[in-house]
């Protein structure tokens, strides 16, 4: 090993800040965790080793139950929305019959540049009961007020939109970008063989733009995991919306059950792990990478 | 001999020096500042205490930090001792009994005891009761504020009904059928918080300790769910959320202050915090409110526990500041002339202040002062008044914390209406046996 660092000591060398910030900040503090999940500690004495009795309670516990199918719930219709969105704003801002792109370029991207918390106390006045706009819009429509935040039926509605309404952007610029490096010689080529608007798109956009969906999938999926700001700003009755990050830090430093809040950190970390995974296989499988 | 006589006249001139003139002798202090924690607005306590350091070291300021919460606070000094980041500690911070707790168990906090126990005749009886634990004081006395009534007078002249009848918890429902009744349903009577305000106001700090209830038996044991107190306080709560009384609203939010410069919002049954905050954001019903104690839950039950809030000493192995700060605590809480003009101030800037909790400053006649937007009631009385008849304080264990949000969760369902009340009490029991177990008795 020593013989193979002094052969490539160069690239070894240029790599190590990586490295070294990598092994301090991330994979240390990761096993440090795993460690930490097997003990009762509140951060202010010393840790007390419980074995798996975080992990039992975790089984019978209805908070982790509820706040894993609300993250299952955003990683699902946040991935489609997001996705389906940023794909239709994309190929509209790069549409040959859009007027004024530079602006429309620039207006999508605003919500990527607000600050998620302000965002948040903005949605929550938009959600309120009796005085947001939602509900007047929907009064005005003929419609009923809604308990947008104040049901366990509604209350992952308005997280899942802020959700979708701050990513979009991002994720359109990305999708952009790959229709950018799409040649138009395709599309020119497709149209002399008579094809049409929709077979363009799902014959030539979509599998050129394959790679580039398969990231923002990987990059949503990872981002709906962590999601934490949306759901503790605009918190439901109870648990009904709060996600799995939000739960291990209510856990971990809030209730100062840091044993506890690293189990949860864990399962995160593995749940991760096998959609990872999972994305992998079934692109190895399909040949694609 | 000669230089020996020079040093000894030297030696007797300072000390007649001394002696003459003890502002000479005054400690000094190196230049700094002392950083404070504190919940609410303390910038506004900050312009009390910047004049008032530099009386005793004009080189040293305060530097005052907003916690969101006092438990935010604990937060952020436990992640500091484990990081071993001491110089990142405030040197003072202001705790409730649980954060206090907290902190004393973690060997974080200063021993008052030595600087309290001669000076706490000065004080008013019970100053220092929730920072006491085995007998030793953790923190000083910064309020002791007490339950009470507010209501809207002008809502009751127009509905002819009389506020004293909400003397009584059973009165203060009749008034508030009353109310339903005359207005068609216009007036309610008072509020319910979808969020965990619910449980913080009207549970574990209004009539869960006006009911006796308790949490936790003398052992630590969960007894929430057979508790007697329990079932009256929520119970309470649960039928006048059930008979349309209460508008359901989130606390502190602009829709709510709205609601009540409306007239929609007939009482609050909370602490005298809400002074501030009712002063500050309404404006089209200045005058029409009026305080009185808050109801009792029958014919000599008491009016409700008063909050206590303490400043605490971080023990951050620096002592450098902790008596000048001690300086400058006693300088706020006994300095008549300083403290009514701040409150002045604090009034003509809508900004919060609380009654002292020194027994010369509460006696002198400007804490009887009328005040306007109470239609020329005296708030600062009706706070004293206030604490006439409290209610014993929920014993508090460590495990407050998470037993909070245990039990708010609950509760919250049951404001969205997913949950009876005893399916409530029900499942908080389970819960707090599931997952804390036995609580910590101090």
């Amino acid at each position: 090993m020593w013989q193979t660092l002094k052969r490539h000591r160069y690239p070894y060398l240029f790599i190590s800040p990586y490295l070294i910030l990598f092994l301090v900040f991330q994979l240390v503090p990761t096993i440090a965790t795993v460690y930490y999940s097997f003990t009762e500690w509140n951060g202010l004495r010393a840790p007390r080793w419980i074995g798996w009795r975080n992990y039992q309670l975790m089984m019978n516990d209805y908070m982790f139950s509820d706040a894993i199918r609300n993250t299952f719930r955003y990683w699902i219709v946040g991935a489609i929305g997001i996705m389906g969105l940023s794909l239709l704003i994309a190929m509209l801002l790069n549409s040959k019959v859009l007027r004024a792109k530079q602006f429309f370029r620039t207006a999508t991207f605003l919500p990527y540049v607000c600050a998620s918390v302000a965002m948040g106390l903005i949605f929550r006045m938009l959600f309120e009961e009796h005085a947001g706009l939602i509900n007047e819009i929907l009064l005005s429509l003929g419609g009923s007020r809604i308990p947008w935040l104040t049901s366990s039926a509604y209350a992952w509605i308005p997280v899942v939109i802020l959700f979708v309404w701050r990513l979009t952007p991002w994720f359109t610029m990305i999708i952009f970008s790959g229709l950018l490096n799409i040649s138009d010689e395709y599309y020119e080529a497709a149209t002399v063989d008579g094809a049409s608007g929709w077979q363009q798109f799902v014959r030539i956009t979509l599998p050129l733009l394959n790679h580039i969906l398969f990231f923002c999938f990987v990059t949503i999926t990872v981002d709906a995991w962590r999601l934490f700001n949306e759901s503790h700003i605009l918190s439901g009755p109870g648990t009904s919306n709060t996600s799995l990050f939000e739960l291990m830090y209510t856990s971990a430093f809030k209730n100062f059950k840091l044993g506890y809040g690293s189990a949860l950190g864990v399962v995160l970390i593995l749940i991760l792990l096998g959609i990872s995974l999972v994305q992998f296989m079934v692109r190895r499988r399909t040949g694609e990478i | 001999m000669h230089r020996k006589s020079m040093l000894l006249s030297l030696v007797a001139v300072v000390l007649v020096v001394m002696v003459a003139f003890p502002a000479l002798a005054q400690k000094t202090y190196p230049d700094g500042k002392i950083l404070i924690y504190s919940t609410g607005q303390p910038h506004f306590r900050e312009s009390f205490y910047q004049p008032s350091i530099h009386r005793f070291a004009p080189n040293v300021d305060v530097e005052t930090v907003q916690i969101e919460t006092m438990h935010a606070g604990v937060q952020k000094i436990a992640m500091d001792n484990l990081a071993g980041a001491y110089k990142d500690m405030p040197d003072v911070i202001m705790l409730d009994a649980v954060g206090i707790m907290n902190l004393v168990d973690a060997g974080l906090l200063l021993d008052m005891t030595d600087y309290w126990t001669p000076i706490a005749d000065q004080f008013v009886q019970g100053a220092v009761l929730d920072a006491t634990i085995d007998g030793r004081v953790w923190a000083l006395p910064d309020a002791v504020r007490p339950q009470l009534l507010f209501y809207n007078a002008a809502i009751f002249e127009e509905y002819d009904i009389d506020p004293a009848m909400m003397a009584t918890f059973d009165g203060y429902l009749e008034a508030g059928r009353l109310l339903k009744e005359r207005s068609n349903g216009e007036v309610y009577l008072s509020y319910i918080d979808p969020t965990t305000y619910t449980w913080r106001y009207w549970g574990r700090r209004g009539l869960m300790p006006q009911a006796n209830a308790r949490i936790w038996d003398e052992k630590g044991n969960v007894v929430i769910g057979q508790d007697e107190g329990t079932k009256l306080a929520l119970g309470f709560l649960d039928q006048l959320h059930s008979e349309g009384l209460l508008y359901r609203t989130t606390m502190m939010q602009p829709p709510l202050y709205e609601a009540t410069d409306q007239g929609k919002i007939a009482t609050f049954y909370i602490g005298a915090f809400w002074d501030e905050f009712l002063r500050k954001n309404l404006t089209k019903t200045v005058g029409d409110w009026r305080v009185m104690n808050a109801p009792v839950f029958e014919e000599g039950g008491t009016g409700g526990a008063p909050v206590s809030t303490y400043f605490c000493v971080v023990d951050k192995g620096d002592d450098t500041y902790v008596d000048l700060f001690l300086d400058m605590w006693y300088d706020f809480s006994t300095n008549i002339e300083e403290r009514n003009a701040w409150v002045n101030e604090m009034e003509r800037l809508n900004g919060p202040y609380s009654n002292p909790v020194s027994l010369d400053v509460l006696a002198d006649p400007f804490w009887q002062e009328p005040s306007a937007f109470y239609g020329g009631q005296s708030f600062r009385k009706a706070e004293a008044d206030g604490l006439a008849n409290p209610s014993p304080n929920m014993t508090v264990t460590p495990q407050d914390n998470e037993a909070d949000g245990i039990i708010s969760a609950e509760i919250e369902k049951y404001v969205a209406g997913e949950q009876t009340m005893e399916q409530a009490i029900a499942n908080m029991d389970k819960e707090l046996k599931l997952r804390i177990g036995r609580a910590d008795m101090p």
